[in-house]
């Protein structure tokens, strides 16, 4: 896999990456654990590409070494990063990954990898052509507690008639900029979009491929859905996942057998919670690691936090460029969870939410998205 | 638009509701203003635009009310700012010539309601021991003094225990029912004085519709007269919760410890100081520490209740507000009773998975 390494990496520089898009997700998440890739001298961020020059100027000052671009076409023409990280708007995710891979650049997007099936499947072909990587950004793949889930499912611990449910939820508290991420024309969905790629990739990591076999949401009109419930069929499991933008839901996933049952929490992403039916909860400690460096024989860690996640992440990715390594997760494993959003939007019916009065669930069902287009047309 | 009605703050539990009602009721009059773009999140599904103004500048406020005579004020955040934001919210309302401003205040303003009769302007507590609270009855004095002005009209409405759907005052004694630390002072038979969210819309709409409303203060609870016993038992009873875990206290006296001082530490402006100024990688670390405390295999029944001093107040109440004052001026808007509001609330609570019966149920 020779043609993975980049050339500053065989000449013992940093990697240099790019970065296309300074908004909060770089600015709120990445920017931590970039700098610390940065000051172990592992990465080296040359490029922030903004439309707002004053949002790349404003992470530029974490970044010494990086310029500020106004598109990408201008920042590849004056750099040559090894590696860029697509965090623009995601209606934008299509064209800037294509563009980056087609400038010799190694690509890892943020989720939701696209919009529409047809982007994604763009990005996956543009990745072959160029032969280059293009991974997508799924923290939660990070978490080692995945590996165990996975192990003990795969050893049939949890009996037949595998269930699930995965609840992910608390009120938006995302420090946006614009009003565009709730509106179904420039967003194209709401909380699915958002978080339903995560959970249909965590999912599909421990099942296989999914198939949807019914959608809700509450999504009226113009607005997108903050509500949403999702039932999927794996090869040898079946469940719901519900999600939202307005509820404190019970976050986190539950899967049963008929012989035991184990939980899955975000803020205990290494360890999970056993129990054979009927019996006690116990926490099973993760043993599986990762590596947190670029070395042949790296050092090896656990990630215990969203950031750290990243970190972790990060590396996993550059360790793919350098040596071959498989990512984390790639375009057709993003591909997938694209594909099943877009069928959940085809099946898309009214979410019953139960606490309203019944005149209140009527006239929302009447105002239910796909009513009112279904009515326009 | 002329004659809109504005809800500053309408990215919080009250105003999100009020906003949804007032949709799923036909209102095309509503004007939901937030300090920014992420409170718009919560509504996101209504597809109702937003407007974006910091209430805590007239001036960026100002021009958000356009076009709307009256401005209902349901904004939140720290202690410090609600006496601020009121003067602002009331300066915006004058400068575009608003007819009614409705204040939301509460009925914390007292501490407890310990005589009966208690006239809907009674003095609020100045020196109350709660931060929020004592912000909250300066906020109602600054606006005291301006109610003798021709207009706005200022309407301050004191609601009591919001719950319904939604409500901290539902997931909280329900994650504590099932966790087997619930408690009740004393016998239980302290006054609830709840109020469904629904009714408190109802309420605020109501004063809203009316062209000429009195400036005045005003009580808000639902009708019926229900005790802390009653509440822990009827949601005890939808959640399958053996009422005889729910722990007896003795009301004595109450005894202020650390969990109380660090309480006040944090209400204060040193700790919001301090706090802005840890990087948010570092908190999530302290916090992700913290959660190692509350594992499953700890949440048996019988768990231990931690009694704070805002509960033990609130559970010593004797007397149920007055609320004949406000359904004199504006009828009985209580539309929910306490046993539809139970019905909803338990149905929102197996909605958001704290009353799951389990993936067994999942397979029926």
């Amino acid at each position: 896999m020779q043609w993975l390494l980049p050339r500053s990496k065989r000449s013992g520089e940093p990697t240099p990456i790019a970065i296309i898009g300074c908004g909060a997700a770089i600015a709120g998440l990445h920017s931590g654990p970039l700098r610390k890739l940065e000051s172990r001298g592992i990465v080296r961020v040359v490029a922030l590409v903004d439309r707002d020059r004053s949002r790349a100027a404003a992470l530029g000052r974490h970044f010494r070494s990086a310029r500020s671009f106004a598109t990408p076409a201008e920042a590849f023409s004056a750099t040559a990063p090894a590696l860029t990280i697509v965090a623009s708007p995601p209606p934008l995710h299509a064209e800037h990954a294509v563009a980056a891979l087609a400038a010799g650049s190694h690509v890892l997007c943020e989720k939701p990898m696209a919009i529409r099936a047809a982007d994604a499947e763009r990005m996956v072909a543009a990745a072959a052509d160029a032969q280059r990587l293009l991974a997508i950004g799924m923290t939660r793949r990070m978490a080692t507690t995945l590996l165990d889930a996975r192990a003990l499912i795969a050893a049939g611990a949890l009996g037949e008639g595998v269930r699930f449910a995965y609840r992910d939820g608390a009120v938006y508290d995302w420090p946006v900029s614009t009003s565009a991420p709730f509106s179904r024309a420039t967003a194209g969905g709401g909380v699915l979009t958002d978080l339903g790629p995560h959970v249909i990739d965590y999912l599909s990591a421990l099942f296989g491929k999914p198939s949807v076999t019914a959608y809700a949401d509450d999504g009226q009109g113009e607005g997108v859905e903050t509500n949403c419930v999702v039932e999927l069929a794996f090869p040898n499991a079946s469940g719901f996942a519900q999600l939202s933008w307005s509820q404190p839901l019970e976050t986190g996933l539950h899967i049963a057998g008929t012989t035991a049952e184990l939980r899955l929490h975000p803020s205990r992403p290494d360890a999970l919670h056993w129990r054979p039916r009927g019996g006690r909860w116990q926490v099973r400690e993760s043993e599986a690691t990762l590596a947190r460096d670029l070395e042949p024989r790296p050092e090896r860690g656990v990630p215990r936090t969203y950031y750290e996640a990243i970190y972790y992440q990060l590396v996993q990715v550059l360790r793919a460029v350098l040596y071959g390594e498989s990512v984390p997760v790639d375009g057709e494993q993003g591909l997938m969870a694209v594909r099943a959003i877009e069928e959940c939007y085809r099946k898309t019916t009214p979410l019953r939410l139960p606490w309203l009065a019944a005149a209140e669930q009527k006239l929302a069902d009447e105002r239910h998205w796909e009513r009112q287009r279904w009515l326009a047309a | 638009m002329a004659g809109g009605v504005a809800i500053v703050g309408a990215g919080g539990f009250v105003g999100a509701r009020l906003l949804e009602m007032s949709i799923l009721a036909g209102r095309s009059d509503v004007v939901p203003i937030v300090r920014a773009y992420r409170s718009v999140g919560r509504s996101a599904h209504l597809g109702v635009p937003h407007r974006i103004a910091d209430a805590s500048r007239a001036d960026s406020l100002k021009d958000a009310l356009a076009g709307c005579d009256v401005v209902v004020n349901l904004t939140m955040g720290r202690p410090g700012d609600i006496l601020p934001v009121t003067r602002s919210v009331h300066a915006a309302a004058v400068a575009v010539g608003a007819r009614t401003v409705i204040h939301m205040s509460s009925a914390a303003v007292y501490v407890r309601i310990d005589r009966p009769g208690l006239p809907d302007d009674a003095e609020p507590q100045l020196d109350h021991w709660m931060p929020y609270a004592r912000q909250k009855g300066m906020a109602e004095n600054f606006l005291r003094e301006r109610m003798r002005d021709s207009r706005p009209a200022i309407v301050v409405l004191r609601p009591s225990l919001v719950w319904g759907p939604g409500s901290p005052w539902v997931v909280g004694p329900a994650r504590e029912l099932l966790a087997g630390s619930a408690y009740l002072i004393g016998d239980g038979a302290g006054v609830c004085n709840l109020i469904y969210v629904d009714n408190l819309v109802r309420s605020v709409l109501a004063v809203a519709d009316d062209p000429t409303p009195a400036s005045g203060f005003f009580h808000l609870r639902d009708d019926e007269n229900v005790t802390w016993r009653e509440y822990y038992t009827a949601l005890a009873a939808g959640l399958g919760v053996d009422p005889t875990t729910i722990h007896p206290v003795a009301q004595t006296s109450y005894r202020i410890g650390p969990r109380d001082a660090l309480d006040t530490l944090r209400s204060g402006p040193a700790y919001t100081w301090l706090k802005e100024r840890i990087p948010r990688e570092t908190r999530t670390l302290l916090k992700m520490r913290l959660a190692l405390a509350r594992r499953p295999e700890r949440e048996t029944l019988h768990a231990r209740p931690v009694v704070t001093r805002a509960m033990w107040d609130l559970q010593s109440t004797r007397y149920p507000l007055p609320i004949d004052a406000f359904r004199a001026a504006y009828g009985d808007r209580n539309e929910t009773s306490f046993s539809s509001g139970i019905a909803a609330s338990l149905a929102w609570l197996r909605f958001i998975g704290v009353h799951d019966p389990g993936l067994l149920a999942l397979s029926a």
